[in-house]
């Protein structure tokens, strides 16, 4: 620096002395002094150019040129503090927004399994692309394969280096039953094959993972994730050694699972591992077989999730051609079906280097959605400050044109004003990514419907590279057209304008710039506020629909006796006792209990046969049905049509019955009384297993808010034999969650050992269904709104703008006669002319983008007119406030005062 | 492209400055005006150089090592920059003449049919 200092002051002396040399010269041949100097500077030339020049033969020119410029751009910044900081801040809510969706996208579907290779690992999956007699059942359909199967498989096969079988202990994230030094808890855990870590390359943190060993001598171990480590043991590694018992088994803890490990499936991480063994207690999904069966024996039935490490130099496809091989082995050997049928079912190897796809699944599609409306935003929040720094520019032609006629380059002029941008898009790159870090993890609160999404969000290099890169792009985005715009100028006609600069003309290209970025400003503000149109009345229309059952008022619960040893006869007495114990307690109305509680997710789905064969020709459909307990229907208050309800008298030993719904009765019978008439499940009739249907209800909602109402059977759950966890629904008298502690206290005094899970009420579980469109509704309203208020605000100053340049216009014309009335219509007039043009670009865009999103609506079409013209409307309204004030300001012009102007 | 053509046109008017300041110090160490003014004087002011000019090209020339400055006095006795001539520059100078020779030679052959034609009448 110091050398850098003498060498330029090195530099002035020999100019210096040049210049008095020459002019030491010229005198001798006789000019007078002062012309002898002016001569020689002339001679010499623009002595801070040849200063440049020279600094750049230095080669420092680069350093200090950004460090002049960035130098200048926070002195110009700084002179403009309210601009400065409106622009910083709607960047910072562009920029941030599209970091915080980004490091969502980066958890659910970016991210890598923390495990050794993962590209080498491929998820089994299965489909049947039609039903087939004598086919398997399934738990967890699309996922699961035949155990059997399985056990072929890692015996023998020529694709996969290791073959990795799981399976979840349950449905619910949490059905296991833990019991700790005597204090039971619910947690989640998973069934592994003894080749599970191993397979995928996971240690140890403490102690050791699972082996083989463990599964093939059953020894009743268990591996703890990291996670529940902390949450129940704090971290302590004497915990290794420990027996604890689960689902009713003791099981000695021999390890811990590193703290990124967090499974196969990325928001659904278990809280311990076991081997597969099969032992009473803990079951594949919390499923109970029919007495003295076993899951693990059952060919027909497939509950096995399956993933296949490839062995090196093995393609994907040839591995797929070895397991179709496999699947038709296993469907012809295991179950007997003919070829033909067999070949009804597909086999998919999915990529699973990411991890199982039920989470990605999920948001993929919301997540993308969301970051092309924050991409939206962005855009707007560009067009906006552009418009804004042109209005500025504009404002510096002097400044600019006076550097120009000093001799500075246009590209120097352009750098600099670019550095200007980039410097204003990094600071607010800075405040976005400090907006993101908290706006992703409300995003997760959001998103998760209040339950916590065990997802980490990190913030890694490649969401810093995102922010830059981001922020940069703005920066070019909304610097680049102003920076080019202001300094193509001609320097002489520049510098005579008076300092008004009401002499221009105005409608130059710079002001059609200006046009056009409101307008299109606009046009993308039109996408964002049909969308959140779309989006908010999806929700009304969910939320409002008749559901066919009352879900105000009931607090569920679910409870998993199994696990402490009740099966049989003693399981049903349980849930009797329960139930009895329930409805007596002050503030129940009634209360019942079902397999799975309504618009949990849950179903059991199966084909029927009807006694006497009267079904329709249409075999393939599929009815949904619940094991209820009695006043269940009258409970979720569904209305009963026909016969009776299922009630008290209904136990194992009566006879079968069932209530079925409308839309059912009128499939399989018509006009005729579905009364009295029997069906089973599966594809033929048993007599001995059917179910006589002696009530008819109104169709209700079963699994999920939208689409129609599924064909619905209910049954007893004391009648079908395949009794395991159960679901209460308790009607209360008032607040339902003032109940939940007496609920707990009366499960307690029936057995104090069953733990309550997903303790809740119908409005909550409701509200958790309807999570996405919430989500939805809420982003698409907030981030329209934000575009409505950036494009009023770069509509308010253009028009500003222009009106303050056309000062002198507007007086003459009211000077010839025109009235107030007539300016503030011309100036409205010109502000409507630019939203229409903008609406006019942006209506096929936001119609084109709301068919993408059509999936995604209920009760409305895309291209619903009611919502577009709203939008419309909306805008046209927020125009005329936007540009009233600077229209009566214009109107308000005094001739005489705007004539003398210049 | 603009940019290019100006680029190219610069290049060739720094070249033949730079030959022309080697040539100049040829002739022992001058400073800054005193070299503008001999190479004015030698070309018998047909080549108008803008004097400020000079300068980014003499630090040019010390970069690649071909001038040196020194301090010394100019002869009215005022402390002033002198630029030398080195070894390295000296050979370069050279080289620049032969290309500048061959340079000159073809563009000549090039033009000398025209000035005949123009003369013969």
């Amino acid at each position: 620096m110091k050398r850098r200092k003498r060498m330029l002051e090195e530099l002035d002396q020999d100019i210096l002395d040049h210049i008095e040399a020459e002019t030491q010269d010229n005198i001798a041949r006789g000019m007078p002094p002062e012309e002898a100097r002016y001569a020689a500077r002339r001679a010499f030339g623009n002595t801070a150019l040849v200063k440049e020049d020279v600094r750049e033969v230095w080669g420092w020119q680069w350093l200090e040129r950004l460090g002049q410029d960035l130098r200048y751009g926070l002195r110009t910044l700084a002179k403009a503090p309210a601009l400065s900081v409106v622009v910083v801040l709607s960047l910072a809510l562009g920029i941030g927004a599209n970091i915080a969706i980004f490091s969502l996208i980066d958890a659910v579907m970016l991210r890598m399994l923390p495990v050794k290779d993962p590209q080498q690992l491929v998820l089994l999956s299965s489909h049947q692309t039609k039903p087939v007699h004598g086919g398997p059942g399934y738990s967890g359909y699309g996922i699961s394969l035949s155990y059997s199967g399985f056990e072929r498989l890692r015996r023998q096969n020529e694709v996969f280096s290791s073959v990795i079988g799981f399976v979840p202990l349950g449905f619910d994230p949490e059905s296991v039953t833990v019991n700790i030094d005597g204090q039971p808890s619910l947690a989640g855990g998973e069934m592994v094959s003894g080749n599970y870590f191993a397979g995928l390359g996971v240690p140890a943190l403490v102690g050791r993972p699972l082996t083989n060993e463990d599964e093939e001598r059953v020894t009743r171990v268990t591996v703890l994730s990291y996670g529940y480590w902390t949450r129940q043991f704090g971290r302590d590694p004497a915990v290794v050694g420990k027996t604890i018992t689960l689902g009713g088994q003791p099981h000695t803890i021999v390890g811990v699972a590193p703290p990124e490990f967090f499974g196969v499936e990325p928001g659904r991480a278990p809280d311990f591992w076991v081997p597969l063994a099969d032992e009473p207690g803990l079951t594949p999904w919390s499923v109970q077989p029919p007495k003295g069966q076993s899951l693990f024996t059952d060919k027909q039935w497939w509950w096995l999730m399956i993933m296949g490490r490839l062995k090196p130099g093995v393609s994907p496809e040839q591995a797929r051609a070895a397991m179709e091989v496999w699947l038709r082995q296993t469907l012809t050997g295991d179950l007997g079906l003919s070829q033909p049928d067999a070949q009804a079912f597909v086999i998919k190897l999915e990529p699973a280097s990411r991890g199982l796809d039920s989470l990605r699944g999920e948001f993929s599609q919301p997540l993308m959605i969301l970051m092309g409306v924050v991409g939206l935003v962005l855009l707007i929040a560009c067009a906006n400050v552009a418009g804004l720094l042109l209005a500025r520019a504009q404002a510096r032609r002097k400044e600019i044109a006076v550097r120009l006629a000093l001799g500075a380059s246009r590209a120097r002029l352009v750098r600099q004003l670019l550095t200007e941008s980039l410097m204003l898009a990094a600071a607010g790159g800075l405040c976005g990514t400090a907006f993101a870090g908290w706006g992703a993890r409300v995003l997760l609160i959001l998103m998760s419907g209040g339950a916590s999404l065990p997802l980490e969000l990190h913030f890694n290099l490649k969401i810093v590279a995102f922010a830059a890169a981001v922020s940069m792009l703005t920066g070019v985005l909304f610097g680049l057209a102003p920076s080019l715009g202001s300094t193509r100028l001609s320097v002489g006609p520049t510098l005579k304008e008076s300092a008004s600069g009401a002499s221009q003309r105005p409608h130059g290209p710079r002001w059609r710039l200006g046009k056009s970025l409101v307008a299109a400003q606009v046009a993308f503000t039109l996408l964002l506020v049909t969308g959140a149109g779309l989006f908010v009345r999806t929700l009304i229309n969910l939320e409002h629909q008749d559901l066919g059952f009352d879900p105000h008022g009931v607090v569920l619960f679910g409870v998993n006796p199994t696990q402490n040893g009740y099966d049989g006869p003693r399981l049903i007495a349980l849930y009797d006792r329960l139930l009895q114990r329930i409805q007596a307690l002050p503030g129940v109305r009634t209360a019942s209990l079902s397999a799975y509680t309504l618009m949990s997710g849950w179903v059991n789905s199966a084909p029927i046969a009807v006694e006497g064969g009267q079904t329709k020709p249409d075999q393939n459909a599929i009815v949904l049905w619940n094991l209820v307990g009695p006043d269940f229907l009258n409970t979720m208050r569904i209305r009963l049509l026909l016969g009776r309800g299922i009630g008290e008298q209904d136990t194992a030993t009566s006879p079968r019955v069932a209530v079925v719904n409308q839309s059912l009765a009128r499939k399989y019978f018509g006009n005729l009384d579905p009364l009295g008439r029997s069906f089973t499940f599966g594809n033929t009739f048993k007599a001995d297993e059917a179910y006589e249907i002696v009530g008819v209800v109104k169709d209700a909602k079963f699994d999920n808010m939208r689409g129609e109402v599924p064909l619905t059977a209910y049954v007893p759950f004391s009648q079908s034999g395949l009794t395991g966890p159960m679901h209460f629904e308790v009607r209360t008298a008032g607040d339902p969650t003032l109940l939940i502690p007496s609920l707990r206290r009366a499960v307690r005094e029936v057995d104090s050992n069953l733990a309550l899970s997903e303790v809740k009420t119908q409005s909550q579980q409701i509200d958790e269904a309807l999570v996405q469109e919430k989500l939805f509704a809420l982003l698409a309203s907030f981030f329209g709104g934000l575009a409505l208020a950036l494009a009023a605000i770069g509509l308010y100053g253009t028009m500003t703008y222009t009106v303050g340049r056309r000062t002198s216009e507007i007086g003459i014309r009211m000077a010839l006669g025109a009235k107030q009335s007539q300016i503030l219509r011309m100036v409205l007039g010109e502000a409507f002319t630019l939203v229409l043009i903008g609406a006019a670009l942006g209506l096929p865009l936001a119609l084109a983008a709301a068919r993408l999103v059509a999936s995604k609506l209920y009760g409305l079409k895309a291209s619903d007119p009611l919502t577009f013209s709203a939008a419309i409307g909306l805008q046209l309204a927020v125009a005329t406030l936007a540009a009233y004030l600077p229209a009566r300001r214009a109107s308000r012009v005094d001739p005489m005062v705007a004539l003398r102007f210049e | 492209m603009s940019t290019r053509e100006e680029r190219e046109r610069i290049e060739l008017l720094q070249g033949t400055l730079d030959l022309l300041i080697l040539r100049t110090l040829l002739f022992g160490p001058a400073h800054g005006h005193a070299i503008a003014k001999a190479i004015e004087r030698n070309s018998q002011n047909v080549l108008q150089v803008e004097q400020g000019s000079l300068y980014p090209a003499l630090h040019r020339l010390i970069r690649r090592g071909w001038i040196s400055a020194e301090a010394g006095t100019s002869e009215n006795n005022r402390r002033a920059k002198y630029y030398r001539l080195t070894a390295q520059g000296r050979k370069q100078l050279n080289i620049e003449r032969t290309k500048w020779g061959k340079l000159a030679g073809a563009i000549a052959r090039i033009l000398r049919p025209a000035e005949q034609q123009r003369s013969e009448p």
